[in-house]
């Protein structure tokens, strides 16, 4: 009999993993809380090392040769006859047997049913009624009946049924019936020979760290922010603003915040050095001047280019921790010492933009967190032939080293359940 | 009558000899909250923690673990009135705690005088003493003239919170339980920049210019939220900003006017215990509380 | 700092020493400099430059009077990422330079009462008479000579007699 695992998290790893694994013959069933597939990467925008789109998987090419499109959106990710997925999906307990697993789920309902919907988006058009959308960062809004991005996968709409005024003007103009208004939360068991664990992690923003007013200013902000203004897909349009909906001339970008400081996170978080250099390149892109205060800039080598093109491109480069940013006659002024000239600076800006810790989410479901460890990551074998980790719910990485993990977790996976490769 | 506290009372030098108002208002306040002080003769200078820590350390925490050894010889847990007082016990308590050689070679030098320290006992300031062992409603009880029309703002001053790990105090960046007994007496907390400004008093022996700019920038910060007086805990900061504002004002070339209470006085005021307040002003209020008093409708 | 051999005789002393230790997990990210309120107003005090300086064992800082304008509020400490003891460090250097006259007059004067009469300040009689007057309790005399005793290994008493300070001038209370 064919074995299977279950795969909590369809993020960039679990997504690997998964497409790996039912490449080899393992049956998948993968669970994801959220309405879509992707995880953190649907925040993103445009992702290292290559510029390429976030929802691109695997971004290290040359590590297979193409059985998958590369690509969330054309994934096939719904089509495997050895893939289950399910999303709005949330694992309620995980009991290991002495042969295996039983885990629960609790699906929330679609609303709409994936076998029928055909994508037409008729019933979007429909909808009178707008909600806050959460991909939005400058106040945009979308229906309750919606698509939360526009590649999102599985691709059939979802109802917000706290927004809902059950018109049913959806259901009138739904010409395959896929609307059911009434339809219930699911519960189900899965009988799984291992779990793998890929739930991931947030950008944490700094909500009570001292000194940084996160929350008084709505222009200082987190990089999550900042990606949703700079994607021209996004409810700015690509453009990046001040609260006001002014234009921005000038940009500081805080490192550290948070992270590797005994008061909050101690560990580093890995990624946000390269990202705040993405960020700041896009935004030198833009016409905007861009000053980055760091202790330590930490590149992978794979993505130095985002360092050399950030100082060739003019990015003003200030070691030092600021402090504080506080709020002046409505503009954010950051105050930090330029330890190279042994100057302190009061620098003002339109944004700021704090690089918070990666916090894993892992901690946030309880059968979950039983499997966890150091900081709330879990180790890549947690328990040999029965549960393993991948992604970056065992350490903050960036984007191609959670591919290479997955693609060795995968593996590792294969040959302990049947016995060598 | 809420439940009996007996502290042993750590006086220090500053408030029992050049404050003394701050310690007869305070032991008013407590006795109506049913608090007994116990004091002994055996306590020295705490030592005081500005400036004798840097002429010598080991002597500095020597000497204050001594006076902790003497209040662990009498049992009850100790409360110290002065900021400074508390700190230094809270510190070297928490010291011979940490640090088993320092214990040692500490205990090594009592020993002639049979004292031991052990790193184990409570030591308290007022806020812990009216906060967590009187407790809020107890103290709202006693509230008989509720200060409706005043607004008041909080001075913790450094060294009532810092550091935590050693004062057991809420939080080193923005306490609140100063602000809690503020408002249990009736009276809104002023809401300023950089709640946690030190008062600058520290530098004043070496470097009195920028000791009083310091004050300056924080008294600015204060008027300009429309407090009608400040409130402190510390006799250093209500001689930096009291008894000192007049220069204070001179260098900074600013009128602030605004009166500084002790914490004991306010909860006097909100009491029914105005006397003790109105009976000493003059002698240790430089700037003069009669508009305050004015306010509130007392004498 | 330009040395030719580098002496580590003061970096060791003060690691030595209570709580010294914290030092070493210094990363000159300079947060401190930018929270501290003597740097917002004097450029010439820099925390991180100084923990730099003891770090180097530059055994000269221990004789500025520059160190004594340390608040000791601790507002470095709280928001170092490390929670150095960075105060504390600089009240360890103000301790190895005492003997140059880098102390201020008053703080001699204070230390002298302490390791005297067991008082910060000099009770005089009408002191004693406000407490009477008041109801306030005798606090009586703390026992000197075993204080005093009691210090004798550390030497400060002898080391108060000959020390001379170099600036502050009387007590200004």
């Amino acid at each position: 009999m064919a074995k299977n695992a279950v795969v909590i998290g369809a993020g960039l790893a679990g997504i690997q993993v998964t497409q790996q694994l039912t490449d080899l013959g393992i049956t998948v069933n993968l669970i994801e809380k959220e309405p879509i597939i992707g995880g953190l990467s649907t925040h993103l925008g445009r992702v290292f090392p290559t510029g390429d789109c976030a929802l691109c998987l695997d971004a290290s090419g040359e590590m297979y040769d193409g059985h998958h499109r590369k690509c969330q959106y054309r994934a096939l990710v719904t089509e495997k006859k050895n893939l289950k997925l399910y999303t709005q999906a949330e694992v309620k307990s995980i009991t290991e047997l002495d042969d295996g697993f039983k885990v629960t789920i609790k699906s929330k309902p679609r609303y709409v049913n994936l076998d029928r919907c055909v994508v037409c988006l008729e019933c979007i058009n429909v909808c009178d009624e707008e909600a806050p959308d959460e991909y939005a960062f400058r106040g945009g809004t979308r229906k309750a009946i919606y698509r939360p991005i526009p590649q999102g996968v599985p691709l059939a709409p979802l109802i917000d049924m706290e927004h809902c005024t059950k018109c049913g003007k959806c259901v009138d103009v739904c010409k395959v019936n896929a609307i059911d208004l009434e339809e219930k939360e699911n519960s189900k068991t899965i009988n799984a020979d291992a779990v793998i664990i890929a739930t991931g992690v947030e950008e944490k923003i700094p909500l009570d760290f001292p000194g940084y007013e996160y929350r008084t200013s709505a222009d200082i902000i987190s990089h999550a922010e900042l990606a949703r203004m700079i994607d021209p897909a996004g409810d700015t349009n690509g453009v990046v603003t001040t609260s006001t909906g002014d234009a921005v001339s000038k940009v500081t970008m805080v490192l550290c915040v948070g992270s590797r400081d005994r008061t909050a996170f101690e560990y580093c978080s890995q990624a946000c050095c390269t990202y705040s250099l993405k960020h700041a390149e896009m935004l030198r892109d833009l016409g905007i001047d861009v000053t980055i205060c760091y202790m330590d800039i930490r590149v992978p080598n794979a993505s130095l280019h985002y360092l050399t093109n950030s100082l060739q491109k003019g990015v003003k480069f200030i070691r030092g921790k600021p402090d504080k940013v506080k709020v002046r006659n409505g503009k954010p002024i950051t105050i930090v010492e330029d330890t190279q000239s042994q100057k302190l600076m009061k620098i003002e800006s339109d944004l700021v933009v704090l690089a918070s810790p990666l916090a894993p989410l892992g901690t946030c479901n309880d059968p979950v967190s039983e499997f966890l460890g150091n900081y709330g990551f879990a180790q890549r074998v947690v328990k040999e032939g029965k549960i393993y980790s991948c992604g970056t719910a065992t350490g903050p990485t960036d984007i191609p080293t959670s591919m290479a993990e997955a693609n060795a977790i995968a593996l590792r996976v294969y040959s302990d359940l049947t016995g060598g490769v | 009558m809420s439940k009996k506290h007996t502290y042993t009372y750590f006086p220090g030098c500053m408030i029992p000899y050049r404050l003394p108002h701050f310690e007869l208002t305070m032991r008013e306040v407590l006795k109506k909250l049913n608090v007994e002080l116990e004091t002994t003769p055996d306590h020295s200078c705490c030592p005081e923690p500005t400036t004798f820590t840097g002429v010598d350390f080991e002597a500095w925490v020597t000497i204050a673990a001594r006076n902790v050894a003497v209040s662990e010889a009498l049992g009850n847990d100790t409360v110290a009135m002065c900021s400074g007082c508390f700190h230094t016990l809270a510190v070297a308590n928490h010291m011979v705690h940490e640090d088993t050689e320092l214990k040692d070679r500490i205990n090594k030098r009592l020993k002639k005088s049979g004292l031991e320290v052990t790193g184990t006992h409570t030591v308290k300031n007022l806020l812990h003493v009216l906060h967590n062992d009187i407790g809020i409603e107890a103290i709202q009880k006693q509230v008989s003239n509720p200060l409706k029309q005043l607004k008041i703002a909080p001075h913790y001053g450094c060294h009532l919170v810092r550091p935590l790990e050693a004062t057991n105090m809420d939080h080193a960046d923005n306490p609140q339980w100063m602000d809690e007994i503020i408002r249990a007496t009736g009276a809104e907390v002023a809401e300023f920049e950089d709640k946690m400004a030190c008062c600058g008093a520290p530098i004043m022996p070496g470097d009195e210019q920028t000791s009083l700019t310091i004050t300056s920038k924080h008294l600015k910060n204060i008027k300009a939220s429309g407090a009608d007086a400040i409130v402190v805990v510390c006799p250093t900061c209500y001689t930096q900003m009291e008894t000192q504002q007049g220069k204070v004002e001179a260098l900074s070339e600013t009128e602030f006017n605004i009166p500084v209470l002790y914490l004991g006085e306010l909860l006097a005021l909100s009491m029914g215990l105005t006397e003790t307040v109105t009976e000493n002003q003059r002698r240790y209020h430089r700037v003069k509380l009669t508009e305050l008093l004015e306010k509130i409708g007392g004498a | 700092m330009v040395t030719s051999e580098l002496n580590l005789n003061f970096r060791t002393w003060l690691l030595d020493q209570p709580e010294g230790k914290t030092l070493l997990r210094c990363y000159q990210c300079g947060r401190c400099t930018s929270a501290c309120p003597v740097a917002d107003i004097e450029p010439s005090f820099n925390p991180r430059l100084f923990l730099q300086k003891i770090l180097l064992s530059d055994e000269l800082i221990a004789a500025e009077q520059l160190v004594w304008d340390c608040l000791t509020c601790e507002q470095c400490e709280v928001h170092c990422p490390e929670h150095v003891k960075i105060p504390h460090i600089l009240i360890l250097a103000k301790v190895r330079g005492l003997m140059t006259g880098n102390v201020p007059a008053a703080a001699l004067d204070r230390a002298r009462n302490i390791t005297t009469i067991g008082r910060s300040l000099l009770v005089s009689p009408p002191m004693l008479k406000t407490r009477e007057k008041m109801g306030l309790p005798d606090l009586g005399t703390p026992p000197m000579d075993m204080i005093v005793e009691m210090l004798a290994d550390i030497g400060i008493v002898s080391r108060l007699d000959k020390v001379e300070s170099n600036f502050g001038g009387n007590e200004d209370e």
